[in-house]
């Protein structure tokens, strides 16, 4: 049941033998527990003094929200966890984290939940004591879920302001007809402006996946492998397996390009986003890496588009691309702001020419290995505390449940050439695999704002 | 290289962080230097110059970022921006800026196995800047899209909050955005650049900030390399506490926007090594802890009504802050201001929310803190300074800004200030330096002159919820939504969102 693993065994051998191990990107000693309800351990002890970094990843997000009218429900049971079980109230729950001088707070996104929090060590077990009770025990009355609910539409108001946010939404919703991924993790407007009164639902998705063989607990800092256990036991141990299974629909091949406009009331740079259909998550096929590779390499700082379009030529102030790792097929999305309405058109179809010169020429050899690097040391270098160890890891493990996911990813980075990243971009990127999403400003925005 | 990597990861892991923390000020002729070594496998530079948005010069304002902006993503004499940037790739590292009012810091970290290509290249940034007219063309339409788009258009919480500062601030040298205003920006020109770097960029100004696992001789190279800028002499200016016309006023900005986001707040004549500070530092996190559950107006606003997505208070310019958790370091200031952050509301709500921070603000001037939250407050503070300086970057931040400000090593500060510290002590903070009678107010809003009309009127602002309320709750709010708001009309402004940051 204890899988302790090889990285720990590197630690008993002299340095001299360090270099010839297998290079491993994510270099720390971890245990890894199973308890026999399905709930997963990984421990990472430390030396960084003091604190503990306690993450408990759900793996169910807004991918999870099936049922038509219930967009929004993962991100709202978030909120949801922070109102009250059994044995806390909300009011002693702060009480607690306070006197543990604790950073507490929670993400959701597409494919997970993520409850974190960094914390005096001393206060761990009290912690794991009320974290369990929550996951375990959670109970909120109509009442409370409904005020709430008033919270998550201020959360929706205060994004609204920001047009990315609104090209983001419109481009899931257009690229994406009926697998989940086609609303955002905020869910639609309409269904949270409903949420009041879906109580009767929201239990229901507790029920269903806030179980321990959807949850891994991920232990990061001034902690024993021993002790960690030991709590996850004590407090954990008594957790009901689930038997609940999502039919998450599959998106079905996209048949011709779409596009959608977006018109914007106030004043705005105009926005451009390109995205084409790309593959899941895999540390065991060759897709997901070689686009990954290749999205630095043509959209990167370093890419010759950035270089013209942004550096040179002037005509864009961002030029970002997107390629998130995902349990099913996700976009590859390339977004530009454009500094002159004029040249829209000129910035989309500089764009798409990259798409389509990366499905015929080969990458430089030299930029392919800058590339492994860049991406090696960027991992490297963002795990700078306790806090930063474990919140690298809780993506990963969401997909696939270990830290060993990183090592082989970064493995399969290894291996890709210049001819596996063409024969990829050729089969992704066609031309009915496509969705573009432009946004501007209204045509009476400034007016509208200027002239009162 | 690669095999070398894997070693120092590894040995980070086994080793790792026992490290050896203390703040030298080391003499190397002018330069000043706060050193941070340790045995981590990471190098964070910070190299600060004390100097900022407050010294650009009239007319001239957004002069200190966009100089900042030229050093750090501009070309050098020597190689072009793009091509520092295909130097930088394959280190996945940067070099980043941030302007305040007094400091202008540049930051970045590497892995140890790269510290001498890394340097180079910021040092030649640094020192030998390029000041090319391409860079200048684009870092210019940057700023002056980040203050028309990013702040006035793109994101209400942000552009209230900076407003506030700009009200609270006016014709004081701290008036002004650190990214400067549109009409200046649209006039510099790279002489005014060239000039910004030549007087402020001096050894006198100089601090730099080194830790990690660096070579022992690597920090005298650095002072030696950087003796080739000017002396130039320690800047001195005193920036005096704004006098504020009496009364509060309010200025409401008008946008297009589906909510209403609220800022508060008023200058404090106390800053971070001030005898009062750890007492209002308490308050605040009482009050307002940022982004957390943990402090009474989010309990009040948020947790008991729903009204928004979250309610805090500062006593330190905190900018971002729906982005992060923890504060950016290397923000010190001579002047600070007490601020309270309502985020978006509905619109039909804004007038009793402003209402309600007002009446709960109110009480906490009236009634102080008990010995229950004042405990509870101190033990919390004592334990999460560790988290706000979890990351050897944030270490290095803090060392620095403890040198500013003159004081110890900010945890050990913290905590020893804060086992001295009384409850009497706190609640006579809160009357020294807390008022209610002159506020400064920023409200964004797309119904501004309704809004303005309900306040000047003081008309009722009644609520309804879409759940029922505890029956104590809905007696407060009886009271809450005929609050009086003290405030002349003649004091509250409608101002569009394009006049802002202009």
């Amino acid at each position: 049941m204890k899988a302790l693993l090889a990285c720990s065994l590197l630690l008993c051998l002299p340095l001299a033998m360090l270099a010839q191990q297998k290079r491993k990107v994510f270099p720390y000693d971890y245990a890894m527990d199973d308890l026999p309800n399905g709930l997963r351990l990984i421990t990472v002890p430390t030396d960084y003094p003091n604190l503990v970094a306690l993450y408990i990843v759900v793996a169910a997000g807004s991918r999870n929200e099936v049922e038509p009218g219930k967009s929004g429900y993962a991100h709202l049971f978030e909120h949801m966890m922070f109102r009250g079980s059994k044995n806390f109230t909300p009011e002693e729950r702060d009480a607690i984290l306070k006197r543990a001088g604790a950073s507490s707070n929670a993400y959701t996104t597409d494919d997970r939940t993520v409850y974190h929090e960094v914390f005096s060590k001393d206060d761990l077990e009290k912690i794991m004591e009320l974290e369990a009770d929550r996951f375990l025990r959670l109970q909120y009355s109509p009442e409370v879920y409904k005020t709430e609910t008033g919270a998550v539409l201020g959360e929706y108001n205060k994004n609204s302001s920001n047009p990315i946010f609104k090209l983001y939404e419109t481009l899931r919703a257009t690229a994406f007809r009926r697998h989940t991924y086609a609303h955002t993790t905020m869910g639609f407007l309409e269904d949270i402006k409903d949420m009041p009164n879906q109580y009767d639902y929201s239990i229901q998705f507790y029920k269903r996946y806030y179980r321990p063989e959807y949850t891994t607990i991920i232990l990061v800092g001034d902690v024993t492998h021993d002790r960690a256990l030991e709590l996850t036991r004590r407090y954990f141990g008594d957790w009901q397996r689930g038997d609940y299974r999502p039919e998450i629909p599959s998106e079905p091949p996209q048949d011709r390009p779409r596009t959608a406009h977006v018109d914007w009331p106030a004043q705005t740079l105009p926005l451009v986003a390109i995205a084409f259909r790309g593959p899941a998550y895999a540390d065991d096929r060759k897709d997901k890496a070689a686009l990954d590779l290749l999205a630095p390499i043509a959209f990167g700082e370093n890419s010759d588009l950035y270089q013209k379009l942004v550096l040179r030529e002037q005509k864009a102030d961002l030029l970002e691309v997107e390629f998130d790792n995902k349990i099913d097929p996700e976009l590859f999305t390339v977004y530009a702001r454009v500094k002159n309405p004029q040249d829209v058109e000129y910035v989309r179809d500089e764009i798409l020419k990259t798409f389509a010169r990366f499905t015929r020429e080969l990458v430089d050899q030299k930029r392919l290995d800058a590339t492994r690097s860049h991406l090696r040391y960027g991992f490297a270098l963002a795990m700078d505390s306790s806090e930063a160890i474990a919140s690298a890891l809780a993506p990963f493990v969401a997909l696939r449940r270990t830290p060993e996911t990183i090592n082989r990813l970064y493995a399969l980075y290894d291996q890709i050439t210049p001819e596996d990243i063409r024969e990829t971009a050729a089969r992704y990127f066609t031309e009915k695999n496509r969705t573009i999403v432009t946004l501007a400003a209204r045509p009476d925005a400034t007016r509208k704002e200027g002239g009162r | 290289m690669r095999r070398n990597f894997t070693a120092l990861v590894l040995l980070c892991a086994l080793f790792g962080p026992a490290m050896v923390f203390g703040q030298t000020k080391m003499k190397d002729g002018q330069i000043a230097t706060v050193l941070l070594p340790n045995r981590s496998p990471l190098v964070t530079f910070r190299i600060l110059f004390n100097t900022g948005a407050a010294f650009d010069p009239p007319g001239k304002e957004g002069l200190a970022s966009l100089t900042a902006a030229m050093i750090a993503k501009g070309g050098t004499r020597t190689r072009s921006y793009e091509e520092i940037v295909e130097a930088m790739y394959p280190l996945a590292t940067s070099f980043e800026w941030q302007v305040d009012k007094e400091m202008t810091v540049f930051y970045g970290t590497t892995h140890l196995d790269n510290l001498e290509r890394y340097y180079a290249l910021i040092r030649e940034m640094l020192l030998d800047p390029g000041f090319r007219e391409e860079d200048f063309k684009r870092l210019k339409a940057d700023a002056i899209n980040f203050l028309k788009i990013n702040l006035r258009q793109s994101n209400d919480e942000e552009l209230g909050k900076e407003h506030l500062y700009n009200v609270i601030y006016a014709d004081h040298p701290y008036g002004h955005h650190n990214m400067g205003r549109v009409s200046a920006l649209e006039k510099l020109s790279l002489d005014d650049v060239r000039d910004f770097y030549r007087r402020n960029y001096t050894q006198a100004n100089l601090v730099i900030g080194l830790a990690g696992g660096y070579p022992p001789a690597f920090v005298s190279k650095m002072a030696s390399d950087f003796a080739k800028l000017p002396l130039g002499e320690r800047t001195t200016v005193r920036f005096a506490t704004p006098k504020l016309e009496p009364g509060t006023h309010i200025e409401i900005i008008r946008r297009p926007t589906r909510s209403t986001a609220i800022s508060i707040g008023f200058p404090i004549a106390v800053k971070r090594g001030d005898p009062d500070w750890p007492a209002l530092a308490l308050v605040a996190s009482y009050f307002g802890q940022h982004r957390s559950s943990n402090s009474y107006l989010y309990q009040r606003i948020r947790e008991l009504r729903g009204l928004n997505y979250g309610d805090y208070a500062y006593i330190e310019y905190f900018p971002r802050g729906m982005f992060q958790f923890t504060p950016d370091p290397n923000l010190a200031r001579q002047q600070q201001i007490f601020q309270i952050w309502i985020r978006p509301v509905e619109p039909q709500n804004a007038h009793f929310t402003l209402r309600l921070a007002l009446y709960e603000f109110d009480k906490l001037l009236r009634d102080g803190l008990t010995r229950e939250s004042f405990e509870a407050t101190r033990e919390f503070l004592t334990k999460y300074v560790d988290v706000l300086t979890q990351t050897q970057d944030a270490q290095l931040g803090y060392a620095l800004d403890s040198r500013y400000y003159r004081i110890p090593d900010f945890a050990t500060y913290v905590r020893e200030q804060l086992k001295r510290l009384t409850l009497e002590d706190v609640n006579r903070a809160i009357r020294k330096h807390l008022r209610n009678d002159s506020l400064r107010i920023v409200i964004v809003t797309e119904d501004a002159d309704a809004l303005r009309a309900a306040i000047v009127g003081n008309r009722p602002s009644p609520i309804t919820y879409t759940s029922p309320k505890p029956r104590e709750i809905l007696e407060e709010d009886k009271a809450i939504e005929k609050y009086p708001i003290n405030v002349k009309p003649e004091h509250v402004r409608v101002v569009p969102v394009e006049r802002v940051f202009e």
